[in-house]
């Protein structure tokens, strides 16, 4: 790959979420109303029910998690639900450009957004319920989010490869995955809860070890190794991912899904 | 000439429904050659395979058989090669609504990896050349279905494509922006020499831009040549009336180079030949010597229309082959 050249293509994809990004009043709830509603809906819920700051801290972990995984994958899977309510899918995939080039751009908008929301709670969380984000030191913390940044692509590119398989029928995925992974992966409440089926699959998912990571400084019990197993799983996955988007690939151009996507 | 497009034996089926049990055979082996700096018209109704046709040749779809060459690459195997030097642009396009026309363009420059200042000028060019100048800062929801096709056009010339598809360019536009399409068509083809495969259901303006055609019939291409050589083929030659006065050597007319047939109904003489602007004169003299006295002459040529009209009929048991 020329270097320059691929380093434009991947510049266009963010550039064009940026541009749509701004335009849209609607993204100003994403990373402004939604996060914030929740936040706090959460955060006055753990003060009525009393929650020593161990407890609340705990639970905004992973609301402040939730967050900004969601805005961040959001991102990701914008670069073709753009494209595919435009009916411009043809044209993108017509230009000699790799889908995995448009991923990374989009994926660079999602962490920028997806940090200023990581910013905004810390801060409110700071202020309104006296939760220290920085507790476990800057270098923790940023594995975290990178950590969060990876599980983000994960689902961006799994709603991805739905909508090049299902098209329309799979754009609710955007929005819906990360719910799921909420109530799996231990959220506002441990895993050590769940019923054992469930428990097998919050082990599977990397989110969960990134969430234990992260409580184990707020007096939970937990260490490294666990970052060992989320970035392993991430590494596992993003491989199968990769293996995945290019028989989708290969099967869209088959049966004229960008064709009739654009029609 | 250098081919510019190969495609041998393409055959393409969809299938729908639940497992792909409904399966419909799209194209039924194609075969094309195009030659480097033609332009190619893929001529047929609708439903007959042509943006099936035109989405295999520029890669977004692949057939289920055949082998395709394309500036030399193959076709299957080369795909991000030859859409670095191909691109299309299509009849109803679409791109992002709410980009404006510039920013539409520079997204798909970077997505051909222009770089700032070469994608800068290229884009004003290509504003310039499609007149979309007042127009640049329009988001794409808000234009008129012709500057959406000016600015399809505009995005098909990025990359200084060697080979352009363009799918139905001017359907659904006004005449007078058809025409003003067809223009630039033929313009941009003929200052950049490049080869266009262009599909459409609109005989005139295949015929108006087309070097070659080929007419695409439920799958099939029943045949291809320049417009004139299809017209001799389903010997649906032009139509010569000749009013006259006195009588006509009926013999002689029959054995004239090039007539087809005649009828005379009165002081009216009509004669079917080969091509009504090459035998005019000859005739003239004809009859002038035979001893009719020359009132009025009209020639008509026949409709591109009707002559796939005559294919589609299945009449090519007693025509010539194609070139």
């Amino acid at each position: 790959m020329n270097l320059p050249r691929g380093l434009i293509q991947i510049w266009a994809a963010a550039i064009k979420n940026w541009i749509i990004t701004k335009r849209n009043v609607f993204s100003l709830f994403e990373i402004l109303f939604w996060p914030v509603v929740g936040f706090f809906s959460v955060g006055l819920l753990t003060h009525f029910l009393k929650l020593n700051a161990d407890m609340v801290g705990f639970i905004l972990v992973g609301v402040i998690s939730m967050s900004v995984i969601q805005v961040c994958q959001i991102d990701v899977a914008y670069v073709f639900l753009y494209d595919l309510w435009s009916k411009s899918l043809k044209h993108t995939f017509i230009a000699p450009v790799h889908p995995f080039q448009l991923i990374l751009g989009a994926w660079l908008i999602g962490i920028l957004r997806s940090f200023v929301v990581f910013l905004l709670l810390s801060l409110l969380s700071t202020l309104a319920f006296g939760f220290d984000v920085l507790r476990p030191g800057l270098g923790p913390l940023l594995l975290f989010l990178l950590g969060l940044f990876f599980i983000s692509a994960l689902i961006g590119i799994s709603v991805c490869i739905l909508v090049l398989l299902f098209g329309y029928k799979a754009e609710v995925a955007a929005w819906s995955i990360t719910s799921l992974m909420a109530l799996i992966c231990g959220i506002y409440y441990p895993i050590s809860i769940l019923p054992s089926p469930l428990l097998q699959i919050a082990r599977a998912i990397p989110l969960t070890y990134f969430l234990e990571y992260l409580r184990s400084f707020y007096g939970f019990s937990g260490d490294g190794k666990l970052l060992g197993w989320g970035f392993g799983q991430i590494g596992v996955y993003l491989a199968i991912e990769a293996i995945l988007f290019k028989m989708v690939l290969r099967r869209a151009r088959r049966t004229g899904v960008f064709i009739k996507l654009s029609e | 000439m250098a081919l510019a497009i190969k495609a041998e034996g393409i055959f393409k089926t969809f299938r729908s429904g639940w497992w792909g049990r409904k399966q419909k055979l799209v194209l039924k082996g194609i075969d094309l050659q195009i030659e480097t700096g033609e332009i190619f018209g893929v001529l047929g109704p609708n439903g007959a395979g042509k943006t099936t046709l035109v989405s295999i040749l520029s890669t977004l779809l692949i057939p289920d058989q055949g082998k395709i060459q394309i500036l030399g690459f193959d076709g299957l195997q080369d795909g991000q090669r030859i859409r670095e030097k191909v691109n299309i642009s299509s009849g109803n396009a679409n791109f992002l609504w709410s980009l404006t026309v510039q920013e539409n363009l520079h997204l798909y420059g970077m997505l051909y990896g222009l770089t700032g200042h070469r994608r800068e000028e290229k884009i004003k060019a290509l504003i310039q050349l499609f007149n979309l100048e007042e127009h640049q800062d329009t988001t794409f929801d808000r234009l008129s279905t012709g500057m959406k096709q000016r600015l399809s056009l505009a995005k098909s010339l990025l990359n200084d494509p060697a080979v352009l598809f363009l799918d139905e360019p001017t359907v659904g536009l006004d005449p007078s922006v058809s025409i003003m399409i067809r223009e630039q068509i033929r313009m941009i083809q003929k200052e950049r020499e490049m080869t266009v495969l262009l599909t459409t259901h609109n005989m005139k303006e295949a015929e108006f831009l087309c070097h070659r055609i080929a007419f695409l019939k439920e799958g099939e291409i029943l045949t291809t040549g320049t417009a004139e050589t299809l017209k001799r083929m389903v010997r649906m030659g032009d139509l010569v009336k000749i009013e006259f006065k006195g009588t006509i050597l009926e013999d002689e007319l029959l054995r004239a180079d090039g007539v087809i047939n005649y009828g005379i109904t009165g002081n009216l003489c009509e004669i079917i030949v080969d091509d009504g602007e090459r035998r005019l004169g000859n005739l003239i003299a004809l009859l002038s010597q035979g001893g009719a006295q020359i009132k009025k002459v009209t020639l008509g040529q026949t409709d591109l229309e009707d002559v796939f009209i005559e294919f589609a009929k299945g009449t090519d048991s007693n025509m010539g082959g194609g070139d």
